[in-house]
Protein backbone atom coordinates (compact mmCIF):
# COMPACT_ATOMS: atom_id res chain seq x y z
CA UNK A 1 0.00 0.00 0.00
CA UNK A 2 1.31 3.58 -0.92
CA UNK A 3 2.29 5.57 2.46
CA UNK A 4 0.54 8.42 1.97
CA UNK A 5 -2.79 7.39 0.95
CA UNK A 6 -2.38 4.80 3.98
CA UNK A 7 -1.85 7.64 6.73
CA UNK A 8 -4.93 9.57 4.80
CA UNK A 9 -6.84 6.52 4.96
CA UNK A 10 -6.09 5.54 8.86
CA UNK A 11 -7.06 9.06 9.50
CA UNK A 12 -10.32 9.75 7.96
CA UNK A 13 -11.59 5.51 9.23
CA UNK A 14 -9.42 6.15 12.55
CA UNK A 15 -7.44 2.77 11.65
CA UNK A 16 -4.11 2.00 12.60
CA UNK A 17 -1.66 2.20 9.36
CA UNK A 18 -1.45 -1.34 9.26
CA UNK A 19 -4.98 -1.97 8.94
CA UNK A 20 -5.42 0.00 5.54
CA UNK A 21 -5.18 -3.09 3.38
CA UNK A 22 -6.94 -3.44 -0.37
CA UNK A 23 -9.73 -5.34 0.80
CA UNK A 24 -10.78 -3.10 3.43
CA UNK A 25 -14.09 -3.08 2.45
CA UNK A 26 -16.71 -0.21 4.33
CA UNK A 27 -18.58 -2.88 5.34
CA UNK A 28 -15.90 -3.44 7.68
CA UNK A 29 -15.35 0.18 8.83
CA UNK A 30 -17.91 0.85 11.25
CA UNK A 31 -17.10 5.04 10.64
CA UNK A 32 -17.16 4.41 6.76
CA UNK A 33 -20.86 5.83 6.79
CA UNK A 34 -22.08 8.86 3.98
CA UNK A 35 -20.42 11.42 6.18
CA UNK A 36 -16.85 9.93 6.22
CA UNK A 37 -17.35 9.37 2.33
CA UNK A 38 -17.65 12.52 1.48
CA UNK A 39 -14.32 13.74 3.87
CA UNK A 40 -12.37 11.20 2.47
CA UNK A 41 -13.02 12.78 -1.58
CA UNK A 42 -12.45 16.42 0.08
CA UNK A 43 -9.01 14.79 1.57
CA UNK A 44 -8.07 13.00 -1.74
CA UNK A 45 -9.18 15.60 -4.18
CA UNK A 46 -6.71 17.84 -1.39
CA UNK A 47 -4.13 16.02 -1.54
CA UNK A 48 -3.53 14.70 -5.24
CA UNK A 49 -4.97 17.54 -6.41
CA UNK A 50 -7.92 16.23 -8.55
CA UNK A 51 -11.15 16.17 -8.86
CA UNK A 52 -13.24 12.85 -8.64
CA UNK A 53 -16.56 12.62 -11.10
CA UNK A 54 -19.74 11.43 -8.93
CA UNK A 55 -19.55 7.69 -10.28
CA UNK A 56 -15.91 7.26 -8.72
CA UNK A 57 -16.98 9.42 -5.36
CA UNK A 58 -19.75 6.42 -5.38
CA UNK A 59 -18.07 3.58 -6.55
CA UNK A 60 -15.35 3.95 -3.26
CA UNK A 61 -16.73 0.94 -1.26
CA UNK A 62 -13.74 -0.72 -0.61
CA UNK A 63 -9.31 0.56 -0.29
CA UNK A 64 -9.08 -1.48 -3.38
CA UNK A 65 -12.12 0.93 -5.49
CA UNK A 66 -10.10 4.02 -3.72
CA UNK A 67 -6.88 2.94 -5.30
CA UNK A 68 -8.65 2.16 -8.55
CA UNK A 69 -10.33 5.83 -8.77
CA UNK A 70 -7.31 7.25 -7.69
CA UNK A 71 -5.17 5.73 -10.56
CA UNK A 72 -8.35 6.31 -13.20
CA UNK A 73 -7.58 10.36 -12.28
CA UNK A 74 -3.85 10.25 -12.83
CA UNK A 75 -2.25 9.41 -9.85
CA UNK A 76 0.84 7.59 -9.35
CA UNK A 77 0.58 5.18 -6.19
CA UNK A 78 3.50 3.03 -4.94
CA UNK A 79 2.29 -0.73 -4.54
CA UNK B 1 -17.98 35.48 -1.55
CA UNK B 2 -18.06 38.61 -3.62
CA UNK B 3 -21.48 39.22 -4.34
CA UNK B 4 -19.89 41.01 -7.64
CA UNK B 5 -19.33 38.60 -10.20
CA UNK B 6 -21.84 36.05 -9.07
CA UNK B 7 -24.21 33.87 -10.14
CA UNK B 8 -27.42 34.68 -8.36
CA UNK B 9 -30.79 32.49 -7.77
CA UNK B 10 -33.51 34.41 -5.45
CA UNK B 11 -36.50 32.05 -5.45
CA UNK B 12 -39.71 34.26 -4.99
CA UNK B 13 -37.91 36.60 -6.60
CA UNK B 14 -40.23 39.15 -8.19
CA UNK B 15 -42.34 40.74 -5.56
CA UNK B 16 -41.93 41.75 -2.00
CA UNK B 17 -39.17 40.74 -0.07
CA UNK B 18 -37.74 38.99 -2.72
CA UNK B 19 -37.82 41.44 -5.29
CA UNK B 20 -36.34 43.84 -2.65
CA UNK B 21 -33.45 40.85 -2.39
CA UNK B 22 -33.09 40.24 -6.29
CA UNK B 23 -32.67 43.96 -6.83
CA UNK B 24 -29.90 44.47 -3.92
CA UNK B 25 -27.81 41.31 -5.33
CA UNK B 26 -27.91 43.14 -8.71
CA UNK B 27 -26.78 46.24 -7.51
CA UNK B 28 -24.34 44.51 -6.04
CA UNK B 29 -22.98 43.39 -9.10
CA UNK B 30 -24.37 39.86 -9.07
CA UNK B 31 -25.87 38.28 -12.28
CA UNK B 32 -29.39 37.42 -11.13
CA UNK B 33 -31.84 34.59 -11.82
CA UNK B 34 -35.33 34.88 -10.48
CA UNK B 35 -37.75 32.21 -10.20
CA UNK B 36 -41.59 32.84 -9.24
CA UNK B 37 -44.59 31.01 -9.73
CA UNK B 38 -46.22 34.14 -10.93
CA UNK B 39 -45.84 35.03 -14.37
CA UNK B 40 -47.33 38.45 -14.18
CA UNK B 41 -44.74 39.75 -11.62
CA UNK B 42 -42.02 38.01 -13.89
CA UNK B 43 -43.03 40.19 -16.38
CA UNK B 44 -42.12 42.92 -14.47
CA UNK B 45 -38.60 42.46 -13.14
CA UNK B 46 -35.76 44.35 -14.50
CA UNK B 47 -34.64 42.97 -18.40
CA UNK B 48 -31.33 42.44 -16.76
CA UNK B 49 -32.28 39.69 -14.50
CA UNK B 50 -33.20 36.12 -15.80
CA UNK B 51 -36.46 35.38 -14.82
CA UNK B 52 -38.23 31.61 -15.21
CA UNK B 53 -41.72 31.18 -14.05
CA UNK B 54 -41.15 27.79 -11.44
CA UNK B 55 -42.92 26.28 -9.09
CA UNK B 56 -40.69 25.14 -6.35
CA UNK B 57 -42.62 23.05 -5.04
CA UNK B 58 -42.59 20.59 -7.90
CA UNK B 59 -38.70 18.27 -8.15
CA UNK B 60 -39.48 17.98 -11.72
CA UNK B 61 -40.58 21.25 -12.49
CA UNK B 62 -37.37 22.44 -10.84
CA UNK B 63 -35.12 19.82 -12.25
CA UNK B 64 -36.21 21.52 -15.58
CA UNK B 65 -35.47 24.77 -14.68
CA UNK B 66 -32.42 24.30 -13.54
CA UNK B 67 -30.98 22.52 -16.27
CA UNK B 68 -32.19 25.89 -18.17
CA UNK B 69 -30.34 27.69 -15.85
CA UNK B 70 -27.20 25.94 -16.22
CA UNK B 71 -27.23 25.69 -19.46
CA UNK B 72 -27.18 29.62 -19.99
CA UNK B 73 -24.89 30.56 -16.83
CA UNK B 74 -23.11 27.21 -16.44
CA UNK B 75 -23.10 27.41 -12.54
CA UNK B 76 -24.51 28.98 -9.13
CA UNK B 77 -22.63 30.49 -6.64
CA UNK B 78 -25.43 31.80 -4.68
CA UNK B 79 -28.83 30.22 -3.40
CA UNK B 80 -31.64 32.63 -1.77
CA UNK B 81 -34.68 30.26 -0.77
CA UNK B 82 -37.11 33.05 -0.17
CA UNK B 83 -40.11 31.41 -1.70
CA UNK B 84 -42.94 30.84 0.47
CA UNK B 85 -46.53 31.94 1.89
CA UNK B 86 -47.78 32.84 5.01
CA UNK B 87 -50.88 30.96 6.39
CA UNK B 88 -51.84 32.14 10.06
CA UNK B 89 -54.50 29.70 11.32
CA UNK B 90 -54.63 28.65 15.04
CA UNK B 91 -54.45 25.03 16.43
CA UNK B 92 -57.64 25.07 17.99
CA UNK B 93 -59.87 27.19 15.50
CA UNK B 94 -63.10 28.55 16.78
CA UNK B 95 -63.35 30.37 13.72
CA UNK B 96 -64.04 27.64 11.56
CA UNK B 97 -67.36 26.25 11.38
CA UNK B 98 -66.95 23.10 10.11
CA UNK B 99 -64.71 22.17 12.68
CA UNK B 100 -62.67 23.80 15.60
CA UNK B 101 -59.50 21.61 14.13
CA UNK B 102 -56.50 23.71 12.27
CA UNK B 103 -57.20 22.60 8.83
CA UNK B 104 -54.77 19.68 8.26
CA UNK B 105 -54.82 20.34 3.84
CA UNK B 106 -53.76 23.93 4.81
CA UNK B 107 -51.30 23.00 7.34
CA UNK B 108 -49.89 20.18 4.41
CA UNK B 109 -49.77 22.79 2.10
CA UNK B 110 -48.20 25.25 4.09
CA UNK B 111 -45.32 23.05 4.93
CA UNK B 112 -44.85 22.11 1.76
CA UNK B 113 -44.80 25.83 -0.05
CA UNK B 114 -42.49 26.93 3.15
CA UNK B 115 -40.26 24.07 3.65
CA UNK B 116 -40.57 21.17 1.25
CA UNK B 117 -40.08 24.06 -1.45
CA UNK B 118 -36.65 24.73 0.53
CA UNK B 119 -35.78 20.74 0.22
CA UNK B 120 -36.24 20.36 -2.93
CA UNK B 121 -34.72 23.35 -4.38
CA UNK B 122 -31.68 23.33 -2.53
CA UNK B 123 -31.04 19.58 -2.76
CA UNK B 124 -31.20 20.20 -6.43
CA UNK B 125 -28.57 23.25 -6.47
CA UNK B 126 -26.27 21.59 -4.02
CA UNK B 127 -25.92 18.68 -6.24
CA UNK B 128 -24.46 20.90 -9.04
CA UNK B 129 -22.45 22.95 -6.71
CA UNK B 130 -20.63 20.19 -5.49
CA UNK B 131 -20.21 18.40 -8.79
CA UNK B 132 -18.70 21.75 -10.52
CA UNK B 133 -16.87 22.57 -6.88
CA UNK B 134 -18.74 25.39 -6.58
CA UNK B 135 -17.51 26.84 -3.13
CA UNK B 136 -21.31 28.53 -3.25
CA UNK B 137 -23.39 29.93 -0.47
CA UNK B 138 -27.27 29.26 0.25
CA UNK B 139 -29.54 31.53 2.08
CA UNK B 140 -32.97 30.58 3.37
CA UNK B 141 -35.68 33.46 4.55
CA UNK B 142 -36.46 32.13 7.76
CA UNK B 143 -39.00 34.44 10.00
CA UNK B 144 -39.53 35.27 13.29
CA UNK B 145 -42.20 32.86 13.67
CA UNK B 146 -39.80 30.11 13.96
CA UNK B 147 -39.59 30.74 17.07
CA UNK B 148 -43.27 30.12 17.86
CA UNK B 149 -46.32 32.48 17.27
CA UNK B 150 -49.44 31.97 18.23
CA UNK B 151 -51.87 31.83 15.26
CA UNK B 152 -49.21 30.42 12.81
CA UNK B 153 -49.02 26.32 13.69
CA UNK B 154 -47.88 25.71 10.60
CA UNK B 155 -46.03 28.89 9.08
CA UNK B 156 -44.17 28.42 12.91
CA UNK B 157 -43.23 25.02 12.38
CA UNK B 158 -42.26 25.19 8.50
CA UNK B 159 -39.85 28.25 9.63
CA UNK B 160 -38.45 25.80 12.29
CA UNK B 161 -37.56 23.31 9.99
CA UNK B 162 -36.25 25.80 7.98
CA UNK B 163 -33.76 27.34 10.67
CA UNK B 164 -33.24 23.37 11.64
CA UNK B 165 -31.85 22.63 7.81
CA UNK B 166 -29.71 25.66 7.65
CA UNK B 167 -27.29 24.02 10.43
CA UNK B 168 -27.53 21.04 9.20
CA UNK B 169 -26.41 21.94 5.97
CA UNK B 170 -23.70 24.47 7.64
CA UNK B 171 -22.24 21.29 9.14
CA UNK B 172 -22.63 18.68 6.28
CA UNK B 173 -21.78 20.84 3.36
CA UNK B 174 -18.80 22.74 5.17
CA UNK B 175 -16.70 20.18 4.05
CA UNK B 176 -17.05 21.25 0.48
CA UNK B 177 -16.71 24.96 0.94
CA UNK B 178 -20.80 25.41 0.67
CA UNK B 179 -22.31 27.41 3.78
CA UNK B 180 -25.72 27.75 4.96
CA UNK B 181 -27.15 30.44 6.77
CA UNK B 182 -30.64 32.18 7.23
CA UNK B 183 -31.59 35.69 7.93
CA UNK B 184 -35.12 35.48 10.03
CA UNK B 185 -36.95 39.04 9.50
CA UNK B 186 -39.60 40.29 12.13
CA UNK B 187 -42.55 42.25 10.78
CA UNK B 188 -41.32 43.88 7.66
CA UNK B 189 -42.95 46.36 5.78
CA UNK B 190 -44.37 45.03 2.53
CA UNK B 191 -47.84 44.77 1.15
CA UNK B 192 -47.85 40.70 2.39
CA UNK B 193 -47.48 41.82 6.30
CA UNK B 194 -49.91 44.46 5.59
CA UNK B 195 -52.45 42.56 3.88
CA UNK B 196 -52.30 39.83 6.79
CA UNK B 197 -52.07 41.96 9.94
CA UNK B 198 -54.69 44.91 10.87
CA UNK B 199 -53.35 48.39 12.05
CA UNK B 200 -53.85 47.68 15.61
CA UNK B 201 -51.87 44.21 15.52
CA UNK B 202 -49.10 46.32 13.34
CA UNK B 203 -49.39 49.53 16.12
CA UNK B 204 -49.06 46.87 18.53
CA UNK B 205 -45.59 45.38 17.11
CA UNK B 206 -44.17 48.53 16.61
CA UNK B 207 -44.62 49.61 20.10
CA UNK B 208 -42.96 46.27 21.37
CA UNK B 209 -39.83 46.76 18.90
CA UNK B 210 -36.76 48.33 20.59
CA UNK B 211 -36.63 50.31 17.46
CA UNK B 212 -40.42 51.45 17.35
CA UNK B 213 -40.76 50.40 13.64
CA UNK B 214 -41.23 47.98 10.75
CA UNK B 215 -38.09 46.94 9.45
CA UNK B 216 -37.94 47.70 5.73
CA UNK B 217 -37.17 45.07 2.83
CA UNK B 218 -33.49 46.37 1.67
CA UNK B 219 -32.68 45.67 5.08
CA UNK B 220 -33.47 42.21 4.68
CA UNK B 221 -31.55 42.35 1.45
CA UNK B 222 -28.77 43.82 3.14
CA UNK B 223 -28.03 40.95 6.17
CA UNK B 224 -28.56 38.40 3.18
CA UNK B 225 -25.48 39.81 1.39
CA UNK B 226 -23.85 40.01 4.13
CA UNK B 227 -24.32 36.68 4.95
CA UNK B 228 -22.89 35.71 1.33
CA UNK B 229 -19.87 37.95 1.68
CA UNK B 230 -18.57 37.27 5.26
CA UNK B 231 -16.57 33.73 4.41
CA UNK B 232 -16.79 32.50 8.05
CA UNK B 233 -20.50 32.86 8.75
CA UNK B 234 -22.12 29.64 8.52
CA UNK B 235 -24.77 27.58 10.30
CA UNK B 236 -26.81 31.31 11.03
CA UNK B 237 -29.71 32.73 11.51
CA UNK B 238 -29.79 36.11 11.50
CA UNK B 239 -32.44 37.90 13.63
CA UNK B 240 -33.54 41.13 11.64
CA UNK B 241 -36.42 42.22 13.80
CA UNK B 242 -35.61 45.35 14.82
CA UNK B 243 -34.89 43.88 18.34
CA UNK B 244 -38.34 42.49 18.92
CA UNK B 245 -37.28 39.17 20.20
CA UNK B 246 -34.96 40.44 22.83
Amino acid sequence: MDKRLSEILAAIFRLREDEIKPDLKKADVGRWDSLTQMDLVVSLEKEYSIVLGIGDIVGMVSVAHIVDALKKNGVQLAN
Amino acid sequence: MQTKGAIALITGGARGLGQAISCHLQNCGATVIVWDRDAEALRQIPTTMDGLQVDVTHPLEVKAALSTVLEKHGRIDILVNNAGLIYSEPLFNLMNPESPIHDYTRFRNTLTANLDSVFIVTSAIVEQMIQRRTRGVVVNISSISAQGNEGQTAYSAAKAGVNAMTVTWAKELGRWGIRSNAVAPGFIDTESTRSALTESSLKHITSNTPLRRLGMATEVAQAVTTLIENDFINGAVLNVNGGLTI
